[in-house]
């Protein structure tokens, strides 16, 4: 993130005392990650939003409780993930069943030729429909690693898991993906550059 | 393993990566306003000394609008969520649809309007040109606060004949105006079911015209100065946006009313 006037422990000195603005810049800065994540967990945008929302307030409050110092990436994340899951649980699975839908599609790639496009988008779509059958916590874990790039530290802060675990959990959630992936699917002849 | 996919570990996990960086998520919706005026109302624990509590009067709004998010919460379930309605028609305002009923209060809420001053001296003092609706000619009283960005000035009108005083305010006409460009989320409106919310055309400019039961206005003072918002109700407003500056003209007039003091400024 470029351009910070202000890092994240800074901020949140600033609005366990109160500062309205500095917890307003920290939203700023993390709703859209927080609604990716929550995404990730409810599968729609409605419930998403409302996740994410609720967990940017719920947190407000909390921070009373949080360790001065600690980072607050992952602290929200975990506050998100729940709120998220909650929303799911009440939510149920129809909701998600138009989504998969919906994501089977993905934005241009005009760099590709149309075959290839066709094959890269089929491809992802077969990842994103196989994730979806995946249960929330292998889904997250890969989320944070994969498409969010959380460190270790912060995947086992989000998580609520000891650090040593982190690498274990994400190794077997990869082999339960593996596990629900069609037998047949190969890489698509794009993605496949640098596969020796 | 013995399935036959010829997918490597290595592959996989870029091919996650890749599709990270592609995933068909849906825009990321603005929740800092919205969490901005739920955080506001509610302070996150017993703050220093703050002009909100040391009047009994402020307490008592702030209760009532704490009451009024509280049934809001409680009615805010994915089936509901989409009753509330954001929108950010005109730069500078964002009114907030919520689904419960707004409280009646009784005293009207001390008004805030900044400092008591000249239109001359105002003139100097703000980012823009402040115009006088003609028809209702020199305001009795004008305000300048520096909360926004090229600052805000704020004209108060007395009520007379033809003109009712507001309860709220204890005014006739209230017109407000700042630079709406450079805050999107100056004011935020809470608007109750028993208020209407009008999209409406100003001097061919977009608009909304509020009205009904009063509405709860969040104002935002000064970004990094730390004051807390002004909390009040608002009666029947007509905002809008022009060049830039979000004009707002609170009081018990008509639309039509309104419209026509509206006609005299840009």
């Amino acid at each position: 993130m470029e351009g910070r006037p202000l890092d994240d422990t800074a901020l949140v000195e600033r609005a366990r005392n109160g500062d309205v603005n500095a917890y307003e810049a920290l939203v700023q800065q993390y709703q859209e990650l927080a609604f990716r994540v929550a995404y990730q967990v409810t599968g729609n945008a409605a419930d998403a939003e409302d996740a994410a929302q609720e967990a940017f307030v719920n947190a407000y409050y909390a921070l009373a409780r949080f360790r001065a110092g600690a980072p607050f990436r992952p602290w929200l994340l975990r506050i998100v993930a729940n709120e998220a899951r909650n929303r799911r649980a009440a939510a149920g699975r129809r909701m998600a069943l138009a989504d998969r839908a919906k994501a089977a599609q993905t934005s241009g790639e005009t760099a590709l030729s149309p075959e290839a496009a066709a094959e890269a988008d089929e491809f992802r779509a077969t990842l994103v429909n196989s994730l979806r059958r995946l249960r929330d916590d292998d889904r997250l874990i890969l989320a944070y690693r994969l498409f969010f790039d959380l460190s270790e530290a912060e995947m086992a802060e989000a998580l609520k898991c000891p650090k040593g675990t982190v690498k274990s959990r994400l190794s077997r959630a990869l082999g339960r993906l593996r596990a629900v992936l069609p037998a047949d699917l190969r890489l698509p002849a794009a993605a496949g550059e640098g596969n020796g | 393993m013995a399935d036959p996919i010829r997918l490597g570990d290595a592959d996989l996990e870029r091919a996650l990566r890749d599709l990270g960086r592609r995933y068909p998520y849906p825009p990321t919706p603005n929740l800092a306003a919205t969490v901005r005026t739920r955080i506001v109302v509610r302070p996150i624990a017993p703050v220093r000394p703050f002009a909100l509590w040391r009047d009994p009067r402020r307490l008592a709004l702030v209760a009532a609008v704490l009451l009024v998010l509280a049934g809001a919460a409680a009615l805010i379930n994915p089936a509901t969520r989409d009753a509330i309605a954001h929108f950010f028609h005109v730069r500078g305002v964002i009114v907030t649809r919520a689904p419960s009923p707004l409280p009646s209060l009784s005293p009207a809420t001390p008004l805030d309007l900044g400092r008591l001053t000249t239109l001359e001296e105002a003139q100097r003092s703000v980012g823009f040109t402040i115009v006088v609706p003609p028809e209702l000619g020199a305001p009795d009283a004008v305000y300048v606060a520096s909360g926004p960005p090229g600052g805000e000035v704020a004209l108060a009108y007395k009520p007379r004949p033809g003109i009712p005083v507001v309860r709220e305010t204890g005014l006739g006409v209230l017109v407000t105006e700042f630079r709406g460009d450079l805050v999107p989320g100056f004011i935020t409106k809470e608007v109750g079911p028993g208020t209407s919310l009008e999209e409406t055309s100003v001097n061919g400019d977009p608009g909304w015209w509020i009205a009904g039961q009063p509405h709860i206005i969040v104002v935002r003072t000064s970004p990094g100065e730390g004051w807390p918002e002004t909390l009040r109700l608002a009666s029947n407003t007509l905002v809008w946006e022009h060049g830039g500056v979000t004009y707002r003209i609170e009081s018990g007039l008509s639309k039509a009313d309104a419209m026509r003091l509206a006609a005299g400024l840009p």
